[in-house]
């Protein structure tokens, strides 16, 4: 126990702090500019000193820790002078043109300044000139309001780990710059805005458009963009958002965002956005009433239902919808419409990959704290980059890396290529052998202990495979192996993170079966890469063909008969169709009519040419969405919804944590959860929500697993996976599941031959984010990664065009070189109308899961006739 | 781009250090020597090599003075002007340099030939004003003897 | 006293190995070498050596410090950043008594059970880098410096490091950060380097001159030792005189010398018999003393009590005609040039500093200006990160002290006009 004296107040404390800290127990504030509770303690601007009793200099609180007996005294007079001095040199080249500056009314030095003046400068010569930079699309740069806090540069270096800026120069010259000295070209995490205590990096997006006295509401909600689910304040004026705000200490981001999350909220505002109800007449959409679209869909729908029965009707839910609005949803579905046809893209990785993890460990096995992931020893992630895909995830990576925790990365992860002690790139598509290898070698050194499991049974089928054998199908050297086995060897607690590239292929189950072996070895901590907000929530909701909400079997009698005593109803027994199903179901006429819910199925299915003719063959399709994407423009009924940020209800994570989405803004369409709900009342199904929180109560029945749940609950900000309620336990049996054959995991890859991956944008997530005219200002081309090899043997420079062709279709697009991209590996991204990799990649399923397989796709890559005119206009 | 001579002895000086980042300052002083001064994409580059952040390169090598960003002519005068130096006639030297060769501190001459540079203290105070040429040393500088040093640079 | 640092010097080939243990080099080492670590460190706590860099912080302390800290491995770091203006006593060590700091190193290195050492090198000497090389591969190839030191098991590798201008990395921990290519902006302490200092492992930092006393200390004992020069602070030291004296240079003497037996006895008084007006006694970060008090011993307890300090040792000389407001500006531009940015005080405050002393000495004077200089550098001293805002501080504060007329007569001649 340590005893501390500040301001003649005694303080006891567990364990030394800083004085800072132990001030702020005291509730004594210390002014400070430099220190900032996400970094590391500075102790540059001098503004924190104070008086310590034997101590003839005076301390600055932030960087001195406490020891028993100090006497501290914060507001002496000598302290206030020193204050008032350091405040007076800061003024000497801090630009004082507060009028117009961003940052009045909430700027920290202006907000000191006033508290402990000086009111008049006595600094009498010119101020530092420096002209402010307006070279980057989304932050201005104004370097003579700095006042070399370091504040954002440290931001960029110890917690985002991008290091794109930098103080450069020295002595009064010193200010930041990234390396271009102009544009960032940086993550764009914009995380230095946020710590930034003056006006000297402004984001360019809301500049000179608000004062922060005009803003009108703050609401706390959750970020749309990916199944991390970072907590920020929505700050708005009418019904336009003027900015997102994340705060330390809230949410899982803990005061930190990613550029989708910070910059990409302004496609709410699109003018593109859809306004009102339409129906095609005459082969044309054309606008119509509210009242006459519901009759007209609630009429076809009937008639379908009549003359096919509910089988030949499917829907397709939203990752991107709420819990409340993919609850009703699948209610609507099994209800009103008889069907068990229903799925969302979820249904191709996440959901897939969660159900096999959870029959060999249980349910509830990928439901880990992201903030574990700093605490675990090792980390090993595959399937994709999660500093892009989920971006504020993998800063919990790079944290764990920079204290030195062993990080082996398997794939091409540009994000983690300063962070991996491990980078493994195997020859494409043979992950499978290279995690057979490991876990054989793992095995070895860590044999598997105690009571033997059904699982440890399987794990002791596989066929041993040496690093040798892995090394020649793969390509790493067995040195580069054995490392990795070391490191690995090492561990007790890792965090395993696994993307969807890794499960959307032919032999994606087997795959999870070697992770799941590679996760029993090590003691691992499952984490499934999530791409949209709710992924879990479409598992949890029940928006699925075979499981009702709360995750329970729809074959299973005994959990449909309460679900349909709950709902007064009856549905069908046997699980439905998944998304590839339908599509097929579509195209062999058994699927009539389409439901989506806010989802771009013409998009986002790969072998987008196949499935747009297939949905064009539909006799009727119902999209709900925000924007007219390429499915809606192929419906005959579209409704305008709302967006994430104009209702109320809730997201779960891809940790299982539970949020509370609020309605920040007023929007010109309707919640999807009342669209279904008059539908369905006409339909004869009655529902009568007033609200999402009336949906929530409905599912707090209806679902075991979330019993009792009430926004409360989520507002307490502990909403984890199983709240507070049932989880199923019951053996679910791993019969059936086996372990991979020698022959396939010794089948070498052809090195001649090029293939097509998809890459996962930083900038970019789905077909949402292309409506964002501020990351359309940071990114708004596609483009193909190349490695530098296939480049040179092309005669390729960075920005060339080239064509790539497919089976399936070809496409032109500018390469972007990269040195260390893995031969033999070309990847292009998925974001960009009639330019997304799902335009190259054919329809082709994984008969086992029911899900797209996206492997050994074959692609011609040559240079384009075309050259660089495009990026030269 | 970096010559490989430069890349070979980069990788030479990084096997000695325990920490590849130690290499950064010893790096810049190879490209300096071989090009006079460093330029951005040098900075990349050897970012590159010793898997350090360009920006984090640029902050460093912006913050010693002895790194050049702008290219140097043939032969760069760093003349100390520091108090020793400056009590035993060093400004005199500075206005010489630039009556005689019209070479002003920071710059170039029009021939390409010298680059002046002003220094803090070279540690010659006892044989004030001093100067180093490229990485010769000289000291006991006068108005007279200091040009017939230079002529000897061509 | 016989010299003991700068023995040899005059000998043209004094770098040369041969030569250096014609006259006895390495037999320290080879003696040290049988010795415990322990006892090494023991024995110059017993001889009193305090740090030669200027802060005078006793050496085998230091040792001891880090010697207990169980983190491996331990690195030795010389400081050979002598950038201090008026500074050149370490470089005859460098440029012509090589093998002495490689001696003192290997022996330290011993005591401290420090496998690797590092010589950080100022980028301004870049002739003793040359050397300072040629002289260690000397020394491996002898097997002073390697695996297996003199046969003996013992490892110590040592390396040049060569900065790249920045009085800064002078300090400890902005050298450290240096050393790890990094800004050279000092680091909060604690933890001090002895426990987290390179690669956040602990790390001895010493002085060229403070290590080339290692040798002597064992060479002749630590008792021997302590009774050289001042009771309380024993041992040779080098003094570097530099401008108006008759015979400038670096002078061994014992600790104590005063001022004037330095300035009079050893350099022969003023240039062309003028006048003395000032000398700043220890580097240019140490107080100004009028010339007529010049009877202090130059040790590190001594100069405080007669308004300086020792510092590094290096004392600048200024006769009569010497216009010190000139001088004083020329040192603050120096302070200014060198802030490494990092504090508030130090950054702002000293071009502040300087502005000021621009417009005075330019003749742009005003009244009010000498107060304000006494305000800002009040406002600056005691507050900066590091010593270097305090050194700028203390040359404005003890210059208008001493010679506020000069201050004031310019000021007045610019508001008559």
């Amino acid at each position: 126990m340590i005893t501390v004296t500040i301001n003649e107040k005694q303080i006891k404390l567990e364990k030394p702090v800083t004085i800072l800290e132990a001030a702020k127990v005291a509730g004594i504030k210390i002014p400070t500019l430099c220190h900032h509770e996400m970094l590391k303690p500075f102790g540059g601007c001098r503004l924190c000193l104070v008086e310590v009793e034997k101590l003839p200099r005076l301390q600055t609180a932030c960087t001195l820790s406490v020891t028993d007996g100090m006497v501290v005294r914060t507001e002496t007079e000598r302290v206030i002078d020193a204050r008032k001095a350091m405040l007076e040199f800061l003024l000497i080249n801090h630009a004082l043109d507060c009028p117009y500056c961003d940052k009045a009314g909430e700027c920290d030095l202006q907000d000191l300044v006033v508290k402990y003046g000086p009111t008049t400068g006595r600094f009498a010569e010119g101020k530092r000139k420096h002209p402010e930079s307006y070279d980057d699309p989304i932050i201005v740069r104004n370097m003579e309001r700095c006042i070399s806090c370091t504040r954002c540069v440290r931001m960029c270096n110890q917690v985002q780990g991008a290091s794109a800026i930098s103080m450069v120069n020295r002595t009064s010259k010193t200010y930041v710059e990234p390396f271009s000295g102009g544009r960032y070209n940086c993550e764009y995490c914009g995380n230095c805005l946020t710590v930034c205590p003056v006006g000297a990096i402004i984001s360019r997006l809301h500049k000179h458009t608000y004062r922060p006295w005009f803003i009108e509401k703050n609401v706390d909600t959750i970020c749309s963009f990916c199944g991390v689910g970072c907590t920020f304040t929505v700050q708005s004026r009418g019904d336009a958002i003027i900015r997102v705000v994340p705060e330390a200490g809230k949410g899982v981001n803990n005061g930190l965002l990613c550029n989708r999350g910070r910059f990409g909220y302004d496609y709410v505002n699109s003018p593109k956005r859809l306004k009102s109800p339409m129906i095609r007449k005459d082969g044309v959409l054309q606008e119509t009433t509210w009242s006459e679209a519901f009759a007209y869909i609630a009429q076809q729908l009937k008639t379908i239902k009549e003359q096919h029965g509910g089988n030949a009707i499917a829907g397709v839910a939203s990752a991107r919808c709420t819990n409340e609005d993919n609850y009703v949803f699948q209610k609507f579905m099994r209800v009103a419409l008889g069907s068990n046809n229903i799925d969302s893209v979820a249904g191709f990785a996440f959901a897939p990959a969660q159900r096999l993890f959870g029959k060999i460990f249980g349910q509830g096995v990928t439901a880990n704290p992201i903030s574990g992931i700093a605490k675990s020893d090792g980390v090993f992630t595959i399937g994709g980059d999660p500093t892009s895909v989920n971006p504020v995830l993998g800063l919990q990576i790079r944290a764990v890396a920079q204290q030195g925790v062993p990080v082996v990365t398997v794939g091409y992860a540009a994000g983690l290529r300063r962070f991996s002690t491990n980078r493994l790139l195997p020859a494409p598509f043979t992950e499978t052998t290279l995690l057979a290898a490991l876990v054989s070698e793992l095995l070895k050194k860590k044999p598997l202990s105690g009571e033997k499991s059904a699982f440890g049974e399987i794990i002791g089928k596989l066929q041993s495979i040496s690093l040798a054998e892995a090394s020649e199908v793969c390509g790493i050297p067995v040195k580069e192996l054995e490392a990795c086995v070391e490191n690995l060897s090492g561990v007790t607690n890792p965090s395993v993170i696994i993307g969807r590239d890794i499960i959307q292929r032919t032999d994606g189950h087997t795959t999870i079966l070697l992770l799941a072996a590679l996760v029993h070895i090590l003691n691992g901590r499952i984490y499934l890469s999530s791409e949209l907000p709710n992924e879990q929530g479409l598992v949890d909701m029940g928006c699925l063909p075979d499981m009702l909400p709360g995750a329970r079997p729809v074959a299973v009698e005994s959990f449909r008969k309460r679900y349909e005593e709950f709902v007064k109803g009856e549905i069908p027994s046997a699980p439905g169709l998944g998304l590839m199903e339908i599509i097929e179901g579509i195209k062999a006429k058994r699927i009539k009519a389409l439901y989506v819910m806010g989802e771009n199925v013409a998009f986002n299915v790969p072998g987008q040419k196949f499935v747009k003719e297939v949905l064009s063959t539909l006799d009727f399709l119902i999209v709900q969405d925000i924007f007219l994407n390429e499915t809606a423009q192929r419906a005959h009924v579209v409704l305008p919804s709302l967006s994430w940020s104009e209702k109320e209800g809730s997201y779960t994570n891809l940790e299982g944590r539970m949020q509370h989405l609020r309605k920040a803004i007023g929007g010109q369409g309707i919640e999807d959860w009342k669209i279904l709900a008059e539908i369905s009342t006409r339909l004869g199904v009655a529902m009568q929500y007033r609200d999402a929180q009336d949906v929530l109560a409905e599912i707090a029945k209806v679902s075991p697993l979330h019993k009792g749940i009430s926004y409360e609950d989520m507002d307490g900000g502990e909403c984890m996976w199983p709240y507070k309620g049932e989880p199923l336990r019951h053996d679910a049996g791993i019969e059936g599941l086996s372990m991979p054959d020698m022959k396939s995991l010794l089948k070498k890859s052809d090195k001649s031959k090029l293939y097509i991956g998809i890459d996962k944008p930083l900038f970019h997530s789905a077909s949402q984010s292309r409506h964002s005219a501020a990351l359309n200002s940071i990114s708004s081309k596609p483009y193909v990664k190349i490695g530098s090899s296939i480049a040179k043997r092309l005669e390729v420079a960075d920005g060339d065009y080239v064509s790539l062709s497919t089976e399936t279709d070809t496409l032109e697009l500018p390469a972007l070189v990269f040195a260390d991209m893995p031969e033999g590996l070309v990847l292009v991204p998925n974001n960009v109308e009639e330019r997304g990799a799902f335009k190259l990649l054919p329809w082709k399923l994984n008969a086992v899961m029911k899900i797209p397989a996206l492997d050994g796709i074959e692609v011609t890559v040559t240079k384009s006739e075309r050259m660089t005119a495009e990026v030269a206009a | 781009m970096l010559s490989e001579k430069v890349i070979t002895e980069i990788n030479r000086i990084k096997s000695k250090y325990q920490e590849p980042r130690s290499t950064l300052l010893p790096s810049l002083y190879v490209v300096q020597r071989e090009n006079g001064w460093i330029a951005p994409e040098a900075m990349a580059e050897v970012g590159d090599l010793l898997n350090i952040p360009k920006a984090t390169v640029k902050g460093v090598a912006t913050f010693y003075s002895m790194f050049r960003h702008k290219p140097v002519g043939r032969h760069v005068i760093q003349l100390c002007t520091n108090v020793a130096c400056m009590i035993m006639g060093a400004e005199r030297l500075v206005d010489l340099l630039k009556q005689k060769y019209g070479l002003e501190p920071n710059g170039t001459t029009a021939d390409g030939r010298f680059s002046l540079v002003i220094m803090e203290c070279i540690g010659a105070c006892g044989t004030a004003p001093a100067m180093l040429v490229n990485t010769d040393f000289h000291d006991n500088l006068t108005e007279e003897n200091i040009f017939k040093i230079l002529e000897s640079y061509k | 006293m016989e010299p003991f640092l700068l023995k040899n010097i005059s000998n043209p080939n004094s770098a040369d190995l041969s030569e250096y243990v014609k006259t006895g080099g390495y037999a320290a080492l080879a003696k040290a070498i049988d010795m415990k670590p322990s006892d090494i460190i023991d024995e110059v706590k017993k001889s009193g050596l305090r740090g030669r860099g200027g802060a005078g912080f006793p050496t085998g302390m230091k040792w001891s410090f880090a010697a207990a800290d169980p983190k491996k491995p331990k690195y030795l770091v010389c400081n050979a950043d002598e950038g201090e203006p008026g500074t050149f006593k370490d470089r005859p060590i460098l440029e012509k008594n090589p093998h002495l700091l490689i001696e003192g190193m290997a022996i330290s290195g011993h005591a401290l059970q420090a496998e690797y050492g590092y010589i950080y090198l100022r980028g301004e000497y870049p002739k003793a880098k040359d050397i300072l090389e040629g002289a260690i591969a000397q020394a491996y190839e002898k097997g002073y410096l390697g695996d297996n030191i003199l046969g003996k098991g013992i490892r110590f590798h040592l390396y040049v490091h060569q900065g790249a201008g920045a009085y800064i990395c002078g300090e400890e921990t902005a050298l450290i950060e240096s050393l790890e290519g990094k800004r050279g902006q000092p680091r909060t302490r604690p933890p001090f380097p002895v426990n987290e200092g390179f690669l956040a492992k602990p790390t001895v930092v010493n002085n060229v001159e403070t290590l080339s006393n290692i040798p002597y200390i064992i060479t002749i004992g630590a008792e021997a030792y302590s009774k050289i020069g001042s009771a309380d602070c024993p041992g040779p030291k080098l003094y570097s005189v530099s401008g108006h004296v008759k015979k400038p240079g670096v002078y061994e003497l014992p600790m104590g010398t005063t001022l004037k037996d330095i300035i009079y006895d050893h350099c022969g008084g003023i240039l062309g018999d003028k006048k003395i007006k000032a000398v700043i006694p220890g580097g240019i970060s140490t107080p100004v003393l009028p010339g007529d008090k010049l009877n202090c011993p130059m040790d590190f307890p001594s100069m405080p009590k007669h308004g300086s300090m020792l510092g590094s040792g290096a004392v600048m000389v200024f006769d009569e005609s010497v216009d010190l407001v000139k001088v004083c500006l020329r040192a603050i531009k120096f302070f200014e040039h060198e802030s490494c940015g990092k504090c508030t005080p130090c950054r702002e405050g000293v071009g502040w500093l300087r502005s000021i002393l621009v417009r005075i000495n330019s003749g742009q004077g005003r009244e009010g200006d000498i107060d304000l200089l006494m305000e800002v550098s009040k406002n600056i001293l005691g507050k900066t990160f590091c010593p270097l805002g305090d050194g700028a501080a203390t040359v404005v504060q003890s210059f208008i002290k001493h010679f506020r007329n000069e201050f004031e007569n310019k000021i007045k001649e610019a508001v008559s006009v």
